[in-house]
C-alpha cells in the first residue's frame, strides 16, 4: 500500500459514523475524532492534523475512504501517495473553496521561528464545564499559532509533568468559598507539597473564572497564578479574572495569550516582535477557517427584507448628534448586531458600537424602542412595517452616558454594584449526608426562588429598563437591587450579610428611589422575576418602616381611602402624605396658580377651580372632591379588605 | 341597542379630579354609538399602590370588578392607561395562577356571590377605537379636525404584554394613527411610552418632575404644540405640575396637555367652547 495519511480537520460533530465503519483507525472522543495509536506509525493518539503521521501498512484503504465519504461534515482528510512523493488528495469530497483557501502567509520572521518544540499544555480546572470549554477552544485555536496543544484536565496530569512543557496555559474556575474545583484539588495539593518542580524557563498565563457575587472572587486562578510565579515560571500575559459573563473576556485573553505563547521559540525565548505578526496571522486564519467550519451557523437564506436603518450617531469631539439612515437589503435572519457589523464594514468604518458574542451584556442597545442584546434578535423580529417599508431605529442603551455613537459608558452601574457589594457572605451551616459525602443542600423552593429573582438576561439591560435611572444618578438601580434581594433571601447568607444587603435596599437611594416599577415590567416576561423581586423589596421596606415617611404614608392612606369608600380620595391622600408643610409648599410652587388660572380645565366649570379658594386643595392640581361617595355594595369592598389584610 | 357595548370603568381620577374625562367619554360614546354600561359597584383598581402593601388584596378587589363585568357578559372599557395596565396585570396573574384564583374565588363567592372565570377582557379606549370601532368610522365622524401637531402620551403602565391590545409594546403607534384619523398631525417622539413617575409624585417628587419634564420637552422638541394623554393620572403630572417640572428640570416644557377622550370629543364636535379655548391656549402656549 502506498503511504496513507489520515487526519481529522476541525469541525467533527462526533457522530460515530467513522468509528462504526472502521474502528481500527477511527476513535470518536467527546469532542472530535482521533486516529488510533495502533494504526499510526508514530503511535500518537490525536486527530493527526498536526503531525500528519502516516498509517501502518496492512490497513484497509477502501474502508478508510468509505469512512471519509460517509462523514457528514467531510472532516476526514485522506492523502495517498508514495513515501517522499508529493501527496495527492484523495478526500471523498473536496473541501469547500473557502475552507481550502490557504491562510495568508505569515511574515517570514514568524515562519522562521516555528522550528523546534512547539508544544503547549492547556490545563483546565473545571467544575461545571466552563473552564473545560475554554481549554478545548484553546486547543482548537493553537494550530493557528503553530502550536501543538495538549489539552488536559487538572486531574489528568501529575505535578511533575509540568516540567516537560515550556508553554502552559491555565484556565481554572473557583468553587464555593474560594475553593479549587474538584478536578484540581489533588494537583493543587501536590503543587504545594514538598518536591514540587521548578518551572524556570517556562512561560505561563492564567484565565480565572469566578462570580463577583462571592467574596473570594476568582481565588483559585489567583492561587495558581501565584504558584507558577513562585516556581520560577514567566507570566507571559497578565492573569484575567472573569465574572459569570466570561465569554468576551476569556476570548480576548485567549487570543492574546496564544499569540504570546506562539512567540516563544523552540529554545524557550520570547520574541515580542512576533506577537503582532501572529495576531495578524490569526485574524486571517480564523476568518478563513470559519468559512468552512462545520460548526458555523448554516448560511440560511432568509427572506430578504428592505430595511431603512436609522442609526444614532454622536461625535464627542464636535458634540453633534443625529441619525444616519441607510437603506439596505438583508436576510431577515440576520441579527441586529450582524447588521451593524455589515454597516461598519461596507458603509462607514467609523460607526462605533460594542461588539461581542451574542450573549455579551455589554453589547446591549435599543432597537425600535426595545432594549435588546443585538446578537440575540433577528432583524425580522424587530423591524416595523409601515407603507410597505421596514424601519429599524437603533439607539444607544438608555440610562447610560454615550461615549460615541452606540457605545455607552457602563461605569454608573458598576460603581453602584461595587458600592453595594452583593457578594456572598455565607453563614456556617450544617451539611447533609448524601451518597457523595457531606454537602450543603437547599430545599427546591428556596433554590427556585433565588434563581427566579436573579434570572434576567443582562444586568445592563435591567438597569436601563428603569425610567427613573436617567433622572436620578444616586439611585442604585433595579439590577443592583435585584441582586441584593436574591442574596438577602438566600438561606446560605449570614445574618450580618443580610443586614448589609437590606441596609442598601432600604436606603434612600435603594428601592424607594424607583419612581415607577411599571417601566421595569414593560421589558417583558423575561424580567418578571426581577420585577417581582423589586416589588417584594419595596413591600418589606414599607412594612419595616411601619408605613411611615412619605412612601409608607402614600401606600397606607391610598389603601385606607379605598377601603372607606371603594374609591381613592385624592384630597385625603395628598394631605396625609405631604402634611400641612408639603401642601403649603406645593400651593406656592406653581401647581395651585396654574389651577386657579383655569389652564388645567380646558374650559371646564370654573366653580371647581374657585373651590380651591375656599378650601386649600389636595395639591395635585385640580380641585378634587373632599368626600367620596361610596361605590354600590361598598360593604363587599370592606369585607375583602378584612379578609385579605386586616391592617387597614 | 348599540353595536358596541362595554362595562365602563372610568377610574377614580376620572370621577374625581378629572371630571372632564367623564364629560368627554360620554360625548364620544354617543357620537360613535358606543354603549357604556356602568359598573357602579366597581372599586378602585389599586393603581399598583395597594399591591405594594398586599398584592393579593389588590387582585381580589379587581377580581370582584372582573366578575361583575363577566356577570353581564361584557368586556371592561377604561379611559385610564394606569387602570388598564394594573388591571390587565392582575387579570393575567389570576388567569395563570390556579391556586391564587381558587383562593380569591372562595372569598369572592362568600362575600358577593361571584366568581372570576376569566371570560372578559380589559380594554383601553385607544385599543377599542382602533380594533373594534375602526379608524375609518372615527374619521368619518370628525366635525372639527384637529389641525395642529399633537403628541400622544401612552405612559409606561399600559405598554405591557397583554395590556396594549395588538399595538407594539415598545414602539406603539395606535395613538398616532388615531390622531391622524382625527385630522391632526401626529408627532412621534422617543418618550411617548416613558413613565412620568406619577406613582411617586407625592414621595419622590424630584425624580417625578424630571421624568415629566423629559417627556414634555422631548415632545416639544419634535414639534408638538399640544399633548394628549391616555392616562388621567399621568395627566396630573403633565398638566398641573408642568410649571414645577419645568422649574425643577430647567427645561422648556410649556405646552397645553389634555386627555385623549377630550381630543376625540372635540374632534367629533362636542364642547365647541372648550375646544375654542384650547385652540387659544395652543396659540399662546404651544410654541
Amino acid at each position: 500500500m502506498s503511504e496513507v495519511v489520515v487526519w481529522i480537520a476541525d469541525g467533527c460533530i462526533t457522530c460515530d459514523a467513522c468509528e462504526e465503519e472502521y474502528p481500527e483507525v477511527f476513535k470518536v472522543t467527546d469532542d472530535t475524532c482521533y486516529i488510533t495509536a495502533d494504526s499510526r506509525t508514530d503511535g500518537g493518539f490525536d486527530t493527526n492534523e498536526g503531525t500528519k503521521s502516516s498509517l501502518k501498512s496492512g490497513l484497509d484503504l477502501e474502508a478508510i475512504q468509505d469512512a471519509a465519504s460517509g462523514c457528514p461534515v467531510d472532516v476526514i482528510m485522506v492523502e495517498v501517495g508514495s513515501s517522499g512523493d508529493s501527496a495527492s488528495e484523495a478526500t471523498a469530497e473536496e473541501p469547500t473553496a473557502e475552507a481550502a483557501e490557504p491562510v495568508e502567509a505569515a511574515p517570514a520572521a514568524v515562519e522562521a521561528s516555528m522550528d523546534g518544540d512547539r508544544s503547549l499544555l492547556v490545563l483546565s480546572g473545571s467544575q461545571s464545564g466552563n473552564s473545560e470549554a475554554i481549554a478545548a477552544k484553546a486547543g482548537k485555536l493553537a494550530d493557528i499559532y503553530s502550536l501543538e496543544a495538549t489539552v488536559k484536565g487538572m486531574d489528568e496530569v501529575q505535578i511533575g509533568d509540568l516540567a516537560a512543557y515550556q508553554r502552559i496555559l491555565v484556565i481554572c474556575s473557583t468553587w464555593g468559598e474560594g475553593e479549587m474545583p474538584d478536578n484540581a484539588e489533588d494537583l493543587w495539593n501536590a503543587a504545594n507539597a514538598d518536591g514540587a518542580p521548578s518551572l524556570s524557563g517556562s512561560h505561563f498565563s492564567v484565565c480565572s473564572l469566578g462570580d463577583t457575587s462571592y467574596e473570594f472572587f476568582c481565588q483559585s486562578g489567583i492561587d495558581w497564578d501565584g504558584w507558577f510565579e513562585k516556581v520560577g515560571s514567566n507570566r507571559i500575559t497578565p492573569r484575567v479574572d472573569c465574572d459569570v459573563d466570561y465569554d468576551a473576556m476569556a476570548d480576548a485573553w485567549l487570543s492574546d495569550a496564544l499569540a504570546h505563547m506562539g512567540a516563544v521559540d523552540g529554545e524557550g525565548n520570547f520574541n515580542e516582535e512576533m506577537v503582532a505578526s501572529l495576531k495578524e496571522k490569526a485574524a486571517g486564519g480564523s476568518k478563513k477557517a470559519a468559512a468552512g467550519s462545520a460548526f458555523d451557523i448554516p448560511d440560511l437564506v432568509g427572506q430578504e427584507i428592505q430595511v431603512n436603518a436609522r442609526v444614532y450617531r454622536y461625535d464627542p469631539e464636535s458634540g453633534q448628534s443625529g441619525h444616519d439612515v441607510w437603506r439596505c437589503a438583508v436576510p431577515g435572519s440576520v441579527s441586529v448586531l450582524e447588521l451593524l457589523r455589515l454597516l461598519k464594514a461596507t458603509e462607514d468604518g467609523s460607526l462605533t458600537f460594542r461588539d461581542g458574542n451574542a450573549d455579551d451584556p455589554t453589547t446591549a442597545i435599543s432597537a425600535n424602542g426595545r432594549n435588546i442584546l443585538p446578537g440575540r434578535v433577528a432583524i425580522s423580529e424587530i423591524v416595523r412595517d409601515k407603507d410597505g417599508e421596514s424601519s429599524l431605529r437603533i439607539d444607544p442603551l438608555s440610562g447610560f452616558d454615550v461615549i460615541r455613537d452606540l457605545a455607552v459608558d457602563h461605569s454608573d452601574y458598576h460603581i453602584h454594584l461595587a458600592n453595594a457589594k452583593p457578594w456572598m457572605h455565607a453563614s456556617t451551616r450544617e451539611g447533609t449526608k448524601v451518597s457523595q459525602g457531606i454537602i450543603g443542600t437547599m430545599d427546591a423552593f428556596a433554590a427556585e426562588t433565588i434563581h427566579h429573582a436573579s434570572d434576567f438576561p443582562s444586568c445592563q439591560l435591567l438597569h436601563a429598563s428603569s425610567d427613573t435611572v436617567p433622572h436620578n444618578r444616586s439611585y442604585v438601580g433595579p439590577a443592583v437591587i435585584a441582586r441584593l434581594w436574591a442574596r438577602f433571601n438566600d438561606p446560605r447568607t449570614s445574618q450580618k450579610g443580610k443586614d448589609g444587603y437590606l441596609a442598601t435596599i432600604q436606603s434612600e437611594n435603594g428601592i424607594k428611589a424607583e419612581a415607577d416599577l411599571s417601566s421595569v415590567y414593560k421589558s417583558g416576561r423575561a424580567w418578571n422575576g426581577a420585577g417581582a423581586s423589586l416589588l417584594e423589596a419595596k413591600r418589606k421596606t414599607l412594612q419595616d418602616d411601619g408605613f411611615t415617611g412619605r412612601h409608607g404614608k402614600h401606600v397606607w392612606w391610598f389603601s385606607e381611602t379605598v377601603k372607606l369608600s371603594g374609591r381613592l380620595n385624592e384630597t385625603v391622600l395628598a394631605g396625609a402624605t405631604l402634611g400641612p408643610f408639603g401642601m403649603a409648599k406645593n400651593a406656592i410652587s406653581g401647581v395651585l396658580p396654574r389651577m386657579l388660572l383655569g389652564f388645567t380645565r380646558t374650559g371646564g366649570p370654573m366653580i371647581r377651580d374657585l373651590q380651591a379658594l375656599a378650601a386649600p386643595p389636595a395639591s395635585v392640581g385640580k380641585m378634587p372632591k373632599m368626600i367620596n361617595s361610596s361605590v354600590d355594595d361598598h360593604h363587599e369592598v370592606v369585607a375583602i379588605f378584612n379578609k385579605f389584610d386586616r391592617r387597614f | 341597542m348599540a353595536k358596541n357595548r362595554y362595562a365602563y370603568f372610568p377610574g377614580c381620577v376620572t370621577l374625581n379630579s378629572a371630571r372632564e374625562v367623564q364629560d368627554a367619554m360620554l360625548a364620544l360614546a354617543r357620537a360613535l354609538d358606543i354603549e357604556l354600561v356602568p359598573l357602579n359597584g366597581a372599586s378602585c383598581c389599586g393603581a399598583g399602590v395597594i399591591k405594594q402593601a398586599n398584592w393579593e388584596l389588590q387582585i381580589a378587589l379587581n377580581a370582584r370588578t372582573f366578575a361583575q363585568a363577566e356577570s353581564q357578559g361584557l368586556d371592561v372599557l377604561t379611559p385610564c392607561a394606569s387602570c388598564q395596565g394594573n388591571m390587565s396585570e392582575d387579570f393575567t396573574k389570576l388567569s395563570t395562577d390556579a391556586d391564587l384564583r381558587e383562593r380569591v374565588n372562595e372569598q369572592l363567592e362568600s362575600i358577593c356571590g361571584l366568581r372570576f372565570e376569566g371570560t372578559m377582557k380589559m380594554r383601553h379606549l385607544l385599543h377599542v377605537l382602533v380594533e373594534d370601532i375602526g379608524l375609518d368610522v372615527v374619521s368619518a365622524a370628525v366635525k372639527n379636525p384637529i389641525d395642529f401637531p399633537v403628541a400622544g402620551y401612552y405612559g409606561s403602565v399600559m405598554q405591557q404584554d397583554g395590556a396594549c391590545g395588538d399595538d407594539d409594546i415598545y414602539d406603539p403607534h395606535y395613538f398616532e394613527d388615531l390622531i391622524e384619523a382625527l385630522g391632526g398631525q401626529a408627532v412621534n417622539y422617543d418618550s411617548k411610552a416613558k413613565s412620568v413617575g406619577f406613582p411617586s409624585l407625592l414621595s419622590e417628587e424630584s425624580s417625578a418632575m424630571k421624568m415629566t419634564a423629559s417627556v414634555l420637552s422631548d415632545a416639544k422638541s419634535e414639534g408638538a404644540r399640544i399633548m394628549a394623554s391616555a392616562c388621567p393620572l399621568s395627566h396630573i403630572n403633565l398638566d398641573s405640575y408642568q410649571v414645577k417640572a419645568g422649574r425643577v428640570s430647567g427645561s422648556d416644557v410649556d405646552m397645553p396637555a389634555i386627555h385623549l377622550p377630550e381630543l376625540i370629543a372635540f374632534a367629533l364636535g362636542a364642547y365647541n367652547d372648550r375646544y375654542a379655548q384650547l385652540r387659544t391656549r395652543v396659540l399662546v402656549m404651544g410654541n
